[in-house]
C-alpha cells in the first residue's frame, strides 16, 4: 500500500505529539504514528529510542506524559491492557506472559474460563476444542491443547503466545484490530519466523493491522509496508518499505554527529602497549561465545550492540558477577577465575552498574557511607571504621567531582540523579580499581551532569586506568572510545580502531550491531 | 577492520539450554515419589515386613489424615508464594470452640454438628481476616498470620475459660472408633478434603488463577483477574481445612483444648515443601502435598517402630525440611530472597 493508497481510507490507530518522561529524563519527545487498517507498520531505531516505551502506553500498561491517541478515529485512552484488548488492541510482549504451570488451552483463555462454564463448573473438554481452533487459526496443528506449556519449547511457547494475543484480540469484536509485536522473532528458528511472517500477512489481509518492532532490519524489510524510524525519543520520519534500503535506515537512525568538544574529544589518550586485560575465546553456553580482545592501559574500549548481543554478560562475566562456561580472562599476564566481585575488586576490577538505583547506591545512607561503601577496611584500623577519615574522603571526593550536596552526611535520595552518579564514580575512582567497566554511566542524567562524567573518563584513562564502555548511543560510543567492538547475537561481528582523528562512521558501527 | 567468522548459532545453543533444564525440572518432579519409595524400602529392610503390614499401613493412614488436612491448606498459600504462621492458632481455637458448642461437661449448650459448622466457620472468617490484612493493608502474609495465631489462641482459651470441655455427645465421642471399609471415619473426611482441594485446584478457575498469582501477579492482573480476590480467596480457604483439622482433633481427642494446634504448623510446612511445591510460588499442588505427607508420616512411623528416641526425630525432620528447601529453590539467583 502507498501513502496516497493510505490516505484515501481512514486510520486505523494514530498517535500524535506523545512524550513521556522517567525522573527527569524523556523517553518520547513528541512522537506519532499512524496505522491503516491492512497495513504492516515496522518500528525500527537504536537501544533506548523509545520505540518499545511507545507500544506500552498503546498498550495501556503506562500512562504517556502528554500527547493523545485515537482509535477509528474516536479518542483512544487506556488505561490498563485491559481495556487496550477490549478496544481491539492486543500485543506480544518481549517477556513471554505464560504461565508455565498451566496448560496451553488454560493460558489462551486466562480470564475468561466463564465462558466454558456449565453448571458452576469448567469444561476442560470444550475449552480444549475451543483452543484447538484458536490454533489452528494461525496454522499451528501439532500441538495439543492440554499440554503443559513447560514442555514446550520456546519458539511453540511464543507463537502461542503469539495465538493468544490474536484470538484476545479478536474477541473484542472490533472490525480492524491492531496487534502489537515487540521482537517477536529472537527466539525462532527460520521455519518460524516464516509462519510468524504469515500469520502477520494473514492478519493484514484480513483488515487488521500489525505494528512490528524489531533490531533485525532484514526482517523488517521484509515483511512490513512502511517503517518508522526513531532516535532518542523523536521519530525521525516514515517512508514506504519498498523504498527502504537496510543503507538507508541506518543512516536515518544515527542522524547527525555531536560536538567534538561535548566528549573533550582533545584529551583522548592514546593507549600504551601494557595490555591490563585480556579476553580470550571467552563465551557463557547460549548467551555468547568466541569473545577475543585486550584491553590497554589509557584505552576506552567501546562494547557495541543491542538489547540480547550480550555485551552485558561479556561484562558480568569479566567482573566476576556471571561464570564463564567457555575461555578465559587475563589480567596483567595472570589467568583469573572470579566467582565473586569482590574477588574482581581485589585485582582491580570494578563495573558501575547500569540499574544506578538498584544496584549503584544505597539511598537511605549518606554521601559519605555511600562513598565508603567499597573500600570501608582502607579507612579502618582494626575492625573500627575511622568516621573521621570517611569524611575525609567524601569531602576529598565532593569537591573533586564537583558533587552538589549541602554535605557528606546528606542522604543520597536527597541528590538529583547526576550528583548521585558522580557518588558511584566517586566510589569507584575511590577504590583504585585500574580497569573500570562503566555500564550506561549517564542513563538518566541531564546533560550538564553527562559532559562531566565524559571529563572524568578521560581523568581515569589521563591517570592510566582503562574503561571498558558499555555506552547509550553510537555517538556517545564514538564520542568517547579509541577501540570499538561490535556484537550481534553473541558473537562479535567486527572491531574498529577509533583514533581521535579518525573515527568510523556511525553506519558502519550500526550496521555491524543489527 | 577485521570481520571475525561468526559459527554456529547462539540461539541453537540457548535452544538446548532450555531443554535440558525442562528435563531436569521433569527429573526433580518425581523426585519424592522416589523419595518415598526408597523410605518403604529401607524401613521394610530394616524394620521388617511388619512395616508393611495391614496394620502399620492403617496406623500410618490414620495418622496423616490430620496433618494432611492442615497441610492441603496450606499448599495453596504456598502456591501464592505466601506463608501461613496461624495454623497452631486456628486448628486449636476450632477444635476448642466445636468442643464449647456440642454437649459437653462443662457448658449447657448441645448444637450437634451444626457446632462443627460454627467452629469451621469462625475458622474461616480467622482465615479471611489474615487475607484481608495480607492484602489491603499490605501486611507480609507471615507476619499478619503470626498475628493471628496468637488472636485465635487467645479466643480459643477464652472460649473455654481454663476448664477445657469433655465431648459427651454420644454420636460424636464413637467417630473415632468408627471406620467405613476398614478405613477409619477421620481419615475418611481427610480423604474428602483431599477430594475437594483437587477439585478446586483442576476443576475451577480460582485453582488456574492461584498458580498464575504465584507465578507473575502482573499476568493475571493485565487480563482483569482479581489478585486480591484470589489472595484472600485462598486465606480463607486455608482457614477452612484449618478449622477442619481443628474439629477432627477434638474429636480425636474427645476434649476441647488449645493444644489441639499446638506443633501442627511444622509438620505441615515440611510436608508441603518435601512434596515439592516451591515456597516462590506458582508450582506444585495437592498432589504433590499427599506425597509429602506420606513421606513425613512414613518416616516418623518408621523411626518411632525403630525405636528412635523423639528428640531426635524432630532434629531429623528439621533436616530434611532444610534439604528439601535446598533442592527446590531456584538456582542461580543473585539476589538472597529476604
Amino acid at each position: 500500500m502507498t501513502t496516497q493508497e493510505r490516505n484515501t481510507r481512514p486510520l486505523l490507530f494514530s498517535a500524535s505529539g506523545i512524550t513521556k518522561s522517567f525522573a527527569g529524563t524523556q523517553a518520547l519527545k513528541g512522537v506519532g504514528l499512524d496505522v491503516a487498517p491492512g497495513e504492516i507498520v515496522g518500528l525500527v531505531g537504536e537501544n533506548g529510542a523509545g520505540k518499545s516505551t511507545l507500544l506500552k502506553i498503546i498498550i495501556g500498561a503506562q500512562p504517556q506524559t502528554s500527547g493523545s491517541m485515537t482509535l477509528h478515529g474516536q479518542p483512544y485512552e487506556p488505561r490498563t491492557p485491559m481495556d487496550a484488548n477490549r478496544a481491539g488492541i492486543g500485543m506480544v510482549f518481549q517477556e513471554q506472559s505464560l504461565i508455565v504451570n498451566l496448560n496451553v488451552a488454560q493460558n489462551i483463555f486466562f480470564g475468561h474460563e466463564n465462558l466454558f462454564k456449565s453448571h458452576g463448573i469448567i469444561s476442560w473438554s470444550k475449552m480444549n476444542r475451543a483452543a484447538q481452533e484458536v490454533l489452528a487459526a494461525v496454522d499451528i496443528t501439532d500441538i495439543s491443547p492440554s499440554t503443559k506449556v513447560s514442555n514446550l519449547n520456546f519458539a511453540t511457547r511464543q507463537m502461542v503466545e503469539i495465538a493468544k494475543v490474536m484470538d484476545v484480540t479478536k474477541r473484542s469484536g472490533a472490525e480492524h484490530c491492531l496487534i502489537l509485536l515487540d521482537e517477536p522473532t529472537s527466539v525462532l528458528n527460520e521455519a518460524e519466523v516464516e509462519n510468524l511472517y504469515r500469520q502477520m500477512r494473514k492478519i493484514a489481509d484480513q483488515g487488521h493491522a500489525v505494528i512490528f518492532v524489531s533490531h533485525h532490519l532484514d526482517e523488517i524489510l521484509h515483511i512490513t509496508d512502511r517503517i518508522y524510524v526513531y532516535k532518542d525519543g523523536s521519530s525521525v520520519g516514515d517512508l514506504d518499505t519498498r523504498d527502504a534500503t537496510e543503507a538507508r535506515l541506518y543512516e536515518m537512525m544515527v542522524g547527525k554527529g555531536t560536538t567534538t568538544e561535548y566528549y573533550h574529544l582533545d584529551r583522548q589518550t592514546v593507549p600504551s602497549e601494557e595490555v591490563l586485560l585480556e579476553v580470550r575465546d571467552l563465551g557463557i553456553h547460549g548467551i555468547f561465545k568466541h569473545v577475543n580482545f585486550q584491553l590497554h592501559r589509557g584505552e576506552v574500549l567501546g562494547l557495541c550492540g543491542v538489547v540480547g548481543s550480550g555485551i552485558e554478560e561479556v561484562c558480568e562475566v569479566i567482573c566476576g558477577d556471571e561464570r564463564p562456561s567457555f575461555g578465559e580472562v587475563v589480567i596483567r599476564g595472570e589467568s583469573m577465575r572470579f566467582s565473586s566481585p569482590q574477588q574482581a575488586l581485589a585485582k582491580g576490577v570494578l563495573m558501575i552498574p547500569k540499574e544506578r538505583l538498584f544496584e549503584g547506591i544505597v539511598s537511605n545512607l549518606s554521601v559519605e557511607e555511600n562513598i565508603a561503601l567499597s573500600n570501608a577496611h582502607a579507612l579502618s584500623r582494626g575492625p573500627v571504621v575511622s568516621a573521621k577519615a570517611v569524611r575525609r574522603q567524601a569531602e576529598e571526593w565532593i569537591k573533586k567531582l564537583r558533587i552538589k550536596t549541602s554535605g557528606p552526611q546528606e542522604l543520597l535520595l536527597q541528590l538529583s540523579g547526576g550528583n548521585q552518579q558522580k557518588v558511584v564514580f566517586s566510589r569507584a575512582l575511590a577504590s583504585g580499581a585500574e580497569i573500570l567497566i562503566l555500564n550506561h554511566p549517564t542513563r538518566g542524567v541531564d546533560v550538564g551532569a553527562k559532559e562531566e562524567i565524559y571529563a572524568f573518563i578521560r581523568n581515569m584513562t589521563e591517570e592510566g586506568k582503562a574503561v571498558i564502555l558499555l555506552g547509550d548511543t553510537v555517538d556517545e560510543y564514538l564520542g568517547l572510545c579509541s577501540r570499538l567492538l561490535m556484537m550481534k547475537d553473541g558473537l562479535v561481528t567486527g572491531e574498529f580502531d577509533a583514533p581521535a582523528d579518525g573515527k568510523p562512521s556511525q553506519v558502519d558501527v550500526v550496521s555491524l550491531m543489527m | 577492520m577485521i570481520k571475525l567468522n561468526p559459527a554456529a548459532s547462539i540461539t541453537e545453543e540457548f535452544a538446548e539450554k532450555v531443554r535440558n533444564e525442562n528435563r531436569n525440572d521433569r527429573l526433580m518432579k518425581l523426585a519424592p515419589i522416589f523419595v518415598l519409595i526408597a523410605l518403604v524400602m529401607v524401613f521394610t529392610a530394616t524394620c521388617g515386613v511388619s512395616f508393611i503390614s495391614g496394620g502399620n499401613l492403617l496406623n500410618i493412614l490414620n495418622q496423616m489424615a490430620l496433618p494432611l488436612v492442615v497441610a492441603l491448606g496450606l499448599t495453596f498459600v504456598i502456591m501464592l508464594g505466601s506463608i501461613d504462621l496461624s495454623i497452631d492458632g486456628t486448628v486449636g481455637m476450632a477444635g476448642s470452640l466445636f468442643a464449647c458448642l456440642v454437649l459437653n461437661s462443662e457448658f449447657g449448650t448441645n448444637l450437634g454438628l451444626m457446632g462443627a459448622v460454627i467452629a469451621v466457620g469462625a475458622s474461616m472468617l480467622c482465615g479471611l481476616a489474615v487475607g484481608l490484612c495480607h492484602v489491603y493493608l499490605k501486611i507480609p502474609s507471615f507476619m499478619a498470620s503470626f498475628a493471628f495465631m496468637y488472636i485465635c489462641k487467645g479466643i480459643g482459651m477464652v472460649s473455654y475459660q481454663g476448664h477445657p470441655p469433655t465431648i459427651q455427645d454420644p454420636f460424636i465421642k464413637a467417630l473415632p472408633t468408627a471406620s467405613f471399609l476398614g478405613i477409619p471415619f477421620i481419615t475418611w473426611v481427610a480423604i474428602a478434603m483431599f477430594a475437594l482441594c483437587y477439585f478446586i485446584q483442576e476443576r475451577t478457575a480460582f485453582g488456574r488463577h492461584i498458580y498464575a498469582v504465584g507465578t507473575n501477579e502482573s499476568i493475571p492482573r493485565s487480563v482483569g483477574v482479581s489478585v486480591e480476590r484470589v489472595k484472600v480467596g485462598v486465606f480463607t480457604l486455608a482457614g477452612f481445612l484449618f478449622g477442619v483439622a481443628g474439629v477432627i482433633g477434638a474429636i480425636r481427642l474427645g476434649q476441647g483444648q488449645i493444644a489441639i494446634g499446638a506443633g501442627k504448623m511444622f509438620p505441615a510446612q515440611a510436608a508441603v515443601v518435601v512434596g515439592g511445591t516451591s515456597l516462590a510460588g506458582g508450582k506444585g499442588g495437592v498432589t504433590n502435598t499427599i506425597v509429602g505427607v506420606l513421606i513425613m508420616t512414613v518416616l516418623d512411623n518408621g523411626l518411632l517402630v525403630l525405636g528412635v528416641n523423639p528428640n531426635i526425630r524432630t532434629g531429623i525432620q528439621g533436616v530434611i525440611i532444610l534439604v528439601s528447601v535446598i533442592l527446590t529453590v531456584a538456582r542461580g539467583a543473585k539476589v538472597i530472597s529476604k
